[in-house]
């Protein structure tokens, strides 16, 4: 299992609001860091993808455990 | 000459032309024979492509949905302040809804026409605000923010104002706002609603906590 520095719970929240908490999250961390962000809204899987791609931070692993989305995500 | 359309290019143009009748007269108020004589086809090649009017009339809804707006880019090109964010988002949403007037006819009709299941893909489309708004509101009124506020009244609010500017713009066109682009219009109604709940006044008047920014 892999160690993330930051843990963001945007469980019960749906588009932008994960989005907004992921930009702020990973704004507070150094380049190379992970963050974990937990979310409920099915729509996240693409909007982290997108996310991802387009702030330049990698998409180390993305996984669904009983209704919950993981993605775990190295600072660029 | 429509016999030599590909069995995807087919279903395109099923789609488009049940698309405009469905936004015209609503669900209950088409039937597939009338799909098929303005498609200048059958009903049975039609059903060769949807099972039902019903599977039909998902399919339109699917296409829609699938052209979803993402909100992604504009939150990253954000600042994260509240207004900033909500400006963003009801831009993109107003851009892609005023370019298909179609697609807001069938809300309207489905409103009347008692489908739950229609009605709820309808007001998923509005969620991103509706729960960006009540959530925000939430959180600002307990950190104090802005004053005390109810954030899902103030949420059906802001809802209302933007639904009916795409209404008076897109639909029934009205002369009284002619004048006012509807980017313009909704950048407007914006200021009012976060005038309305105070969120300039206290969040200026705050130079340690800028533009009341939400956690």
């Amino acid at each position: 299992m892999l160690n993330a520095d930051l843990e963001v719970d945007a469980r019960g929240l749906n588009c932008p609001l994960p989005i907004l908490r992921a930009k702020k999250g990973i704004n507070s961390l150094a380049s190379g860091q992970v963050m974990k962000v937990v979310a409920t809204d099915p729509g996240s899987v693409k909007d982290m993808e997108a996310f991802c791609k387009q702030t330049g931070n990698e998409m180390l692993e993305a996984s669904q455990n009983n209704g919950e989305y993981h993605f775990n995500i190295r600072k660029g | 000459m429509a016999k030599r359309l590909k069995a995807s290019e087919r279903r395109a143009t099923i789609l488009a032309v049940a698309k405009v009748l469905f936004s015209d007269k609503g669900y209950h108020g088409v039937s597939v024979d009338e799909i098929a004589t303005r498609l200048g086809v059958s009903p049975a090649i039609l059903y060769r492509h949807f099972a039902s009017k019903e599977e039909l009339y998902e399919a339109v809804l699917n296409e829609i949905a699938c052209k979803r707006e993402s909100y992604v880019g504009v939150v990253v090109d954000s600042d994260g302040s509240f207004d900033d964010v909500l400006r963003r988002i009801t831009r993109i949403y107003v851009d892609s809804v005023s370019r298909d007037p179609d697609y807001l006819r069938m809300e309207l009709h489905s409103a009347l026409e008692g489908s739950d299941a229609t009605r709820q893909f309808f007001e998923n489309r509005w969620k991103p605000f509706t729960d960006y708004i009540e959530f925000s509101l939430g959180e600002m009124s307990t950190r104090r923010d802005i004053a005390p506020v109810e954030p899902r009244v103030a949420a059906l609010a802001f809802q209302g104002m933007i639904r009916e500017a795409l209404y008076a713009k897109c639909i029934y066109r009205s002369s009284r706002y002619v004048d006012m682009p509807l980017p313009e219009l909704c950048d407007l109604l914006v200021d009012l609603f976060l005038q309305s709940i105070g969120y300039g006044v206290t969040a200026r008047a705050d130079t340690t906590n800028p533009a009341g920014q939400a956690r």
